[in-house]
């Protein structure tokens, strides 16, 4: 590796743990994410520090072409995107649901309302007259 | 309609309907009487909420457009905390008619069906879509009969009557993408039956189906693509608080 690839990709890891720290400070990323962050963030600085390490690791998984470290990159990637659909749907699945059910709510606390108003007038008019049904809502 | 003390809810899904709503209401009223009606304003920026409650119907409000799968599965959701034991879907634009809703429930009634859709299609009473709608509903239709093995004619009709254990499938579980296709294949797969019969629907008079022609052909294949998708679902565990 010649040492301009070398000096980018350590510049690389340092912004890249650079600014994983600033998102956790600011509270920006949650811990699940900081944490797959700093560790590929420290990976890159191992082979930015370490440029042998790499080839090392290239040999152990059969790879006899650098470049092609590309493949075990590109997967990590994919599953990191998919793993961002799982949590995008997740997610919107559960905000319906809490629209739904504030939407909800919000008619049975009217429904609530009217019958305290009807059995407080009824109590001023001497506690004659219809009682209001009760909810039946489980 | 006599229910023979079973209760019935109207489900309208209504976005942005505020000159249609009050109308539908008042046919729902006047045509039937026997069942609550339920208006499900999704979001809408106009007056639509207004309208219904002025109308005289019971009004929830989402805080978000959701869709129509969301609105609908609101009121689904709604049927089933409150124990209803047949629901309608029922447009807020004012194309189903209520004096037709006494056919859906019949098949319900008589427990031969857990999901009643009303179609265009079937004899006698002739149809209502032209040209490029029609062949995309012929094309669902075909998609959707294939799946189900047999004869489906209006797989997108949004004119339903729904039993006691489709208002629970559908409170705990309802597609979003193009739920009236896709809630076929899902009734289908979790064991439900289902049935259609005839229903004639007004022209829209106003506005426009949310399918443009201009997108028609990537459409198709997005339904396409989520109604088969639906059919490798899982079902999902439906408790006994279904058959009450």
């Amino acid at each position: 590796m010649s040492l301009v690839q070398d000096v980018m990709l350590l510049v690389l890891a340092i912004v890249l743990l650079g600014s994983t720290l600033g998102l956790i400070r600011n509270r920006r990323l949650r811990e699940e994410y900081a944490l797959l962050w700093v560790c590929t963030g420290l990976m890159l600085l191992a082979f930015a520090a370490f440029p042998t390490t790499i080839f090392t690791v290239a040999q152990w998984l059969g790879i006899n072409h650098v470049v092609l470290m590309m493949l075990p990159c590109f997967l990590f990637l994919m599953a990191i995107v998919m793993h961002y659909s799982v949590v995008i749907t997740k997610h919107s699945d559960c905000e319906r649901s809490l629209v739904q059910e504030t939407a909800l709510l919000k008619d049975e606390v009217r429904e609530l309302q009217e019958q305290v108003r009807s059995l407080l007038s009824s109590a001023g008019q001497g506690g004659k007259t219809d009682s209001p049904r009760p909810p039946d809502r489980k | 309609m006599d229910l023979q003390g079973r209760r019935a809810l109207v489900i309208v899904p209504a976005y942005n309907e505020a000159e249609r709503i009050g109308w539908v209401i008042r046919d729902l009223r006047r045509h039937a009487p026997w069942a609550d009606v339920l208006v499900v304003n999704d979001g809408s920026r106009d007056a639509t909420s207004e309208r219904a409650r002025s109308a005289g119907a019971k009004t929830i409000d989402l805080s978000a457009n959701l869709g129509i799968g969301g609105a609908v599965q609101t009121g689904y959701r709604y049927a089933f905390e409150h124990g209803y034991d047949f629901a309608f879907q029922f447009d807020g634009d004012g194309q189903h008619r209520a004096r037709r809703l006494p056919d859906l429930v019949r098949p319900l009634m008589d427990g031969e069906a857990d999901l009643v859709v009303g179609s265009r299609f079937l004899r006698p009473r002739g149809t209502t879509a032209t040209g490029m709608r029609l062949v995309g509903i012929k094309f669902i239709s075909l998609l959707v009969s294939c799946l189900l093995r047999r004869r489906i004619t209006d797989p997108t009709s949004g004119f339903r009557a729904a039993g006691r254990r489709a208002i629970c499938l559908f409170a705990k579980d309802y597609p979003q993408d193009y739920p009236e296709p896709e809630s076929l294949v899902q009734v289908w797969r979790q064991g439900l039956r289902t049935r259609e019969v005839p229903a004639a629907m007004r022209r829209r008079l106003r506005g426009n189906s949310s399918i443009g022609a201009w997108s028609g052909c990537y459409y198709m294949a997005k339904v396409a693509l989520a109604v088969v998708m639906q059919g490798v679902k899982s079902p999902i565990p439906l408790e006994k608080e279904a058959s009450r």
